[in-house]
């Protein structure tokens, strides 16, 4: 009877080891094309605060800057805020009616923490976080680059508990730091050489293989069913080393050459277009070496002041900050949106960059098996709700692009918290129905190939996209 | 006639006890090889099941697919052991037949020769799959036992397993349950790094850092605040001075003289050093009960290292009916709607010293462990960099005249704060020796010494060779022996010898019944009742040998239980035996003070009971309760005073004692509005009897909430025309009942009478048509007719905790011995123990 196989399913298996481990998918299940498991697929998610314009209709402003776009899932019409993506209609989608439940009472300000992880981050008190989609991707993907992700944020680091400055967090839910200068972002990718991590590496590989040791003679010592307890802690050394020699492999493997003619290394956020343009050419660059499949860009923290708010300079404006809190002010509904057009326009570029740069191993473009998002945790002001968020690519990964696509109901035109520029916006009581947008995150970490059903604590995935 | 008291009901109960009576002893005496009895089977029996049962049970029908005419009467060899069990179960509670099946009588006389008979064969057909376990308690440590190992081994008192993913619950609601332990890459790199981060914790480099330290005098402060002037100030003597008092407030206690204030600002003083007992000054912060002094540090507290706050405080009235205690909170206001706010003390800690003879109280907060102000090195001041202490006034103060305030004169704030240089956790490692100038000699010498406490044994030379080599390897790239060796000592808590319980197959013990080695039975005894590795003295008995002695052993366990340590065993027992985690998903519970109280409550209540060795009877029914003030208030119990857990007695109307009727068993097992008798049901089978219902089956019809003939009905109504649904009610029937007789108590566990306008039905039927009259007739059939049944669950569950593993029919007749030998000495809770560290069972593999 001891002799008995352990019988155990996988979802045992998986609640045993208390990890949702994000399994392979089975790669030919995934998408459609001859060459398909050797393709890269990538993620991009960019972030900016303040959310975006949300005129009432009554407003003569409307007409032209309001952010959302009008008309029909296939025939809608792009205002003169996302205009500048008319060229690249049949790449983009554009979604409304989406948020994340845990906070759509909570001010816009404290939110830019949970907008990539759906968390109940709250608004006071203390603070949790949980993994962001970005790296629940990196998880899968982080092994076949030699950097498994690039966090970046104009501002850098961490920020604080409900002012975020980067948009990635781990699997404790602590967050990982932005890199915001080009130069070091450049140096990390381009040029670091590694000496150091090689003789960190020779030491772990020393400790290892005494530890396999060590277990070997406690094995000889044990029942057989014993040995095949100890058997998964072997398991667990001998991974690590498989993981230690591709570390290894990446260190050997020269780092790749690119051609750094748009890359101004030294510019800064008060130069927003340079500096802009810099940010996207390192993820465009990262992604063409393939040196990383999974990037995070916060264009910002929430709540004025520092770098970021010196963006809008690009478009000759002032504070990016103030600008949503003078809509009603003269131009001011034109001033908001001329900024988001300009966020849009740089994205835009990138996409478009994507676009014309055939896939190094020949399956279409670069575009086609990216799938970048654009987006903010609020709509209208300090309102945490029905996220602004254009994604552009991912043809190859099943995304079909070309629409506006609305979700939940009550609010088909955008008019619920419209027009609002004082705090009663979001303390008010949510009358639109919304989805979750977790169920999107879930479309998508499904379409890069993760093995997964939920998000967040949010299950199922989203009808249409 | 009045119901039976519940004390005599215990008296009757134990004498129906079929473990007190003769026959028992078969097992013990059973030659060597166990033969079955078929003849008795052929004879009588047999013919006696198909009599009373074939007809539901046979080929025509046959309820929950048991066909007695098919089964192996051969316990020993045959595959039908799980059924005859579960006939022997529900023959012995007279579940069966039906009590309203007159066409298929069985006697009294029949019924207790089949349990006699099956009880035998059971017991036999155990010892004869004795040997061949389905389980093993070779494991590894649990998330909680590796955090305690490791706070044991270093010395450090700070969570250092946070990082580790939470563990999954057995079906017993065990977490160290070997089957479910794992280990995966991800969880072998989190050991390696929560290893090396840990030793770097508990060691020193360099010269003694200069510390950080505030100095406030309250004296001083309210000088600064008042500026000396007197317009702002208001006096004792003023006709609104009453008003004014529950502010918090600058008091000076010579001139009478008062000045508001909450927000305070610190610098660190250059010169100042901590560790002052300054002469009281007249001139204290008042802090009425919920009120906060907050003082705004800046930004130069150190990132790591130990914060020692010490404050001296004192009581404005020593009422014995009001207390107070200090918690501290840190928090930081970035920028707009970017703020965070923590507890970051461990626990409360009660002011008892009077205001005229003021004591310091200390609060050590580990600084890298805690939220922190991340923009506090930035060079610019936006987002701002400070961060702020709040120093919390948590009290019952509840009197008109002269309520409780605590009164603090004097604060200090030091970091990073040791108690000595090079600290002790420094020196248990890299301790003073003659060889300390030769690397190689030196090395070995706190390596053999670090092993042994890692792995529990004694080390050989070649072993402590390996660890040198990796040493050798090492040293040459860090500057120190000292940093070279963390990495080695590092690669030692990862190792499997620290990270499993072992049980070794060693020649002599193939001998002797599998036994455990001496350090290994150190290391299970230390494990079960102080959830982490065993001390020094445990070592050095096992040693020499004689840690299995039983003189020793029991002096060994009546220390270990008095120790602090045994308090992990009590509230992990517990905790999972009753499955608290659950109050944890309440969400109707608002008030967390109230959680906090019901969750420590049962925990509480054992440790009185093990303290005292009462027998476990009292968890059934109790004629006392053991809560603090907030928990009494709740029970509507007066006269309980102050935080702290305390056993008081209750009249027999108050509808409390044992553990059935605690708040946390009640609120945990509602469904957020209502009491949930399914849920409440299904936890008295799981956790007090030992008998989990079977899963429901798949396509369980939902209960319609559109239907307004549903709607209208009470909630046991409800159940009871979902359960009359065919697919429902054959479980239904035997889980619900227990639940209703619950029905008394609300979702937060409070007593009721009345629901809406309707009063309590409380009164249901079990399977076997014994009716229970609400709570006090549940807990009266208890003891009457379920006290083998409950005593063995106990002996069940602690047993598997205490082993690590599920237990299977191998280990029947093991629990069936313990189980009388324990009843036969009163149910004792402290005797449970002792019996199971001296049984075979726990000395074998």
């Amino acid at each position: 009877m001891s002799d008995k196989p352990q019988l155990m399913n996988r979802n045992t298996f998986l609640r045993g080891t208390g990890l949702a481990l994000a399994l392979p998918w089975f790669e030919t299940f995934a998408t459609a094309g001859p060459n398909s498991e050797a393709t890269p697929r990538r993620f991009l998610s960019v972030y900016h605060p303040d959310g975006v314009g949300l005129p009432l209709k009554s407003d003569p402003a409307w007409k032209d800057w309001s952010w959302f776009p009008r008309g029909g899932e296939k025939d809608f019409q792009l205002t003169k805020v996302l205009d500048v993506l008319e060229p690249l209609r049949s790449e983009i989608t554009i979604y409304s009616g989406l948020s994340h439940p845990a906070v759509r009472s909570v001010h816009g300000h404290s939110n830019a923490d949970q907008y990539l992880t759906g968390a109940a981050t709250g608004g006071h008190g203390p603070y949790k976080n949980s993994i962001s989609l970005d790296q629940v991707y990196a998880e899968h993907a982080g092994e076949f680059t030699r950097h498994t992700s690039l966090v970046m944020s104009t501002n850098g680091g961490i920020g604080g508990p409900r002012g975020a400055q980067t948009q990635s967090f781990n699997r404790e839910g602590r967050p990982i730091p932005a890199m915001n200068k080009p130069k070091q972002i450049f140096d990390m990718l381009f040029v670091t050489s590694g000496k150091d991590a090689a003789a960190k590496l020779a030491r772990s590989k020393s400790s290892l293989d005494l530890l396999i040791a060590n277990a070997r003679s406690l094995g000889r010592q044990l029942s057989s069913h014993d040995q095949r307890t100890l058997d998964q802690y072997l398991d667990a050394v001998r991974d690590t080393e498989v993981k230690l020699t591709k570390a290894q492999k990446w260190i050997d493997t020269p780092i790749p050459e690119v051609d750094t003619t748009n890359l101004h290394l030294d510019a800064e956020p008060k130069e927003a277009r340079l500096y802009f343009q810099t940010m996207y050419e390192l993820i465009y660059l990262a992604f063409l070496s393939d040196s990383t499949r999974v990037a995070t860009f916060q264009l910002g923290r929430e709540n004025g002041e520092g770098p970021h708010d010196l963006l809008s300079k690009a478009v000759g404006l002032g504070g990016a900050h103030g600008l949503t809190h003078e809509v009603k002010k003269p131009n001011g509904w034109k001033n908001l949106g001329t900024y988001n057009r300009y966020q849009a326009e740089e994205f835009g570029r990138f996409a478009q960059r994507l676009k014309e740069t055939a896939e190094p191993n020949g399956n279409g473009n670069m575009l086609d098996n990216t799938f970048a998002m654009h987006g903010s945790a609020s709509s209208s002001f300090h309102l945490s709700r029905n996220y602004p968020i254009i994604s552009a690519g991912g043809k190859n990964l099943g995304f079909t692009n070309g629409r506006y696509l609305k979700f939940g109901s009550g609010n088909e035109d955008n008019q619920a918290g419209a027009g609002i520029v004082t705090d009663a916006g979001w303390r008010g009581k949510m009358e639109a129905e919304e989805l979750p947008l977790a169920q999107l995150f879930v479309t998508i970490l499904q379409r890069l190939g993760v093995e997964t059903d939920s998000f967040a604590g949010y299950t199922g995935t989203l009808n249409r996209v | 006639m009045n119901p039976l008291p519940l004390a005599e009901a215990k008296e009757q109960g134990r004498l129906k006890s079929r473990f007190l009576q003769g026959n028992q002893d078969a097992a013990a005496s059973e030659p060597a090889a166990p033969q079955a009895n078929l003849q008795a089977f052929e004879k009588s029996l047999g013919p006696i099941l198909i009599k009373s049962c074939l007809a539901c049970h046979g080929p025509e029908v046959s309820e929950g697919r048991l066909r007695v005419d098919e089964l192996d009467p051969n316990l020993l060899t045959g595959k039908n052991v799980d059924q005859w069990r579960e006939i022997y179960n529900v023959l012995s509670n007279s579940e069966m037949p039906p009590e309203d099946d007159t066409d298929n009588p069985l006697t009294e006389a029949e019924r207790g020769n089949l349990v006699d008979w099956l009880s035998r064969e059971l017991n036999k057909a155990s010892l004869v799959r004795r040997n061949s376990k389905e389980h093993s308690s070779f494991r590894r440590l649990t998330k909680y036992e590796y955090n305690y190992a490791l706070q044991d081994l270093l010395g450090l008192p700070f969570n250092l397993a946070k990082k580790l993913p939470p563990e999954t619950p057995s079906d017993d609601g065990f977490k160290n349950s070997s089957e479910l332990l794992q280990m995966s890459a991800m969880q072998f790199e989190t050991y390696r790094n929560l290893a090396l981060q840990a030793l770097k914790r508990a060691t020193v480099s360099g010269e003694r850092p200069e510390p950080v330290t505030y100095i406030i005098s309250m004296q001083e402060e309210m000088q600064k605040a008042t500026g000396g002037k007197s317009d702002k100030t208001f006096l004792a003597t003023d006709d609104d001075y009453q008003k004014q008092i529950n502010r918090q407030h600058f008091f000076d206690r010579e001139s009478g003289t008062g000045f508001h204030y909450s927000n305070g600002k610190a610098m660190p003083r250059p010169d100042g050093i901590a560790g002052q007992n300054p002469p009281l000054s007249p001139v204290v912060m008042v802090l009425p009960r919920s009120k906060e002094l907050k003082m705004n540090l800046d930004r130069f507290l150190p990132d790591e290292g130990t914060m020692r706050v010490s404050i001296r405080a004192g009581r404005s009235s020593m009422a014995a009916d009001e207390h107070a205690s200090l918690r501290l909170i840190f928090s930081a206001h970035t920028s707009n709607n970017a703020n965070f706010s923590e507890v970051i003390s461990e626990r409360d800690v009660l002011v008892t010293a009077s205001a005229d003879a003021p004591e310091f109280i200390h609060f050590d907060i580990p600084l890298g462990d805690i939220q922190r102000n991340p923009f506090r090195k930035l060079t610019t001041t936006f987002p701002r960099r400070d961060e702020f202490l709040h120093i919390r006034n948590e009290s019952n103060a509840h009197n008109r005249e002269d309520p409780l305030h605590v009164l603090i004169d004097y604060v200090e704030i030091s970091a990073p704060f040791y108690e000595q240089w090079p600290p002790k956790t420094h020196t248990a490692i890299f301790f003073e020796s003659e060889n300390r100038n030769d690397e190689a000699a030196y090395g070995r010498e706190v390596l053999s010494r670090f092993l042994r406490r890692v792995w529990r044994r004694p080390v050989t030379t070649l072993e402590v060779d390996q660890f040198m080599n990796l040493f050798a390897e090492y040293r040459p790239s860090f500057p120190s022996l000292e940093t070279a060796m963390l990495e080695v000592l590092a690669t030692a808590l990862a190792s499997p010898e620290f990270l499993y319980l072992a049980q070794r197959i060693t020649p002599e013990s193939t001998n002797i019944k599998n036994k455990i080695s001496d350090h290994e039975f150190a290391s299970r005894l230390s494990i079960f009742l102080w959830s982490s590795i065993p001390d020094e003295e445990l070592l050095k008995l096992a040693d020499r040998g004689e840690l299995q002695k039983p003189s020793v052993l029991t002096a060994q366990i009546e220390r270990m239980l008095a120790d602090p340590r045994a308090g992990r065993f009590t509230s992990n027992f517990v905790q999972q035996w009753l499955g608290l985690d659950g109050l944890q998903n309440a969400t109707h519970l608002k008030d967390d003070a109230l959680r906090a109280a019901m969750r420590e409550e049962p925990v509480a209540f054992f440790e009185e009971v093990l303290h005292h060795n009462h027998s476990v009877m009292d968890f059934l029914h109790s004629d006392y309760a053991v809560v603090n003030e907030r928990l009494a208030a709740h029970y509507r119990i007066p006269a309980v005073r102050g935080p702290h857990f305390r056993k008081v007695s209750i009249d027999p109307k108050t509808p409390r004692g044992g553990l059935l009727t605690n708040a946390a068993v009640l609120a945990m097992n509602s469904d957020g509005t209502d009491s949930h008798p399914l849920k409440r049901g299904v936890w008295m089978l799981e956790r007090i009897l030992h008998d989990p219902p079977p899963p429901p089956p798949p396509n369980v019809p939902e209960v319609d909430l559109t239907d307004p003939e549903i709607l209208k009905m009470t909630l046991k109504e409800r159940i009871a025309d979902h359960r009359n649904k065919p697919a429902c009610i054959s479980c239904h029937a035997r889980i619900d009942p227990w639940g209703i007789a619950f029905e008394n108590y609300d979702a937060l566990g409070s007593f009721r009478t009345r629901i809406k306008d309707k009063p309590v039905d409380a009164t249901s039927e079990l399977f076997n048509k014994h009716t229970l009259a609400g709570m006090e007739g549940l807990k009266r059939y208890l003891l009457t007719d379920r006290q083998d049944q409950f005593c063995r669950a106990m002996v069940h569950k602690m047993t598997a905790y205490a082993l690590g593993r599920p237990l299977s029919f191998g280990d029947h007749a093991d629990i069936d011995n313990l189980t009388k030998l324990w009843r036969t000495d009163g149910d004792r809770l402290g005797d449970l123990i002792h019996l199971i560290v001296n049984s075979e069972i726990f000395a074998s593999r």
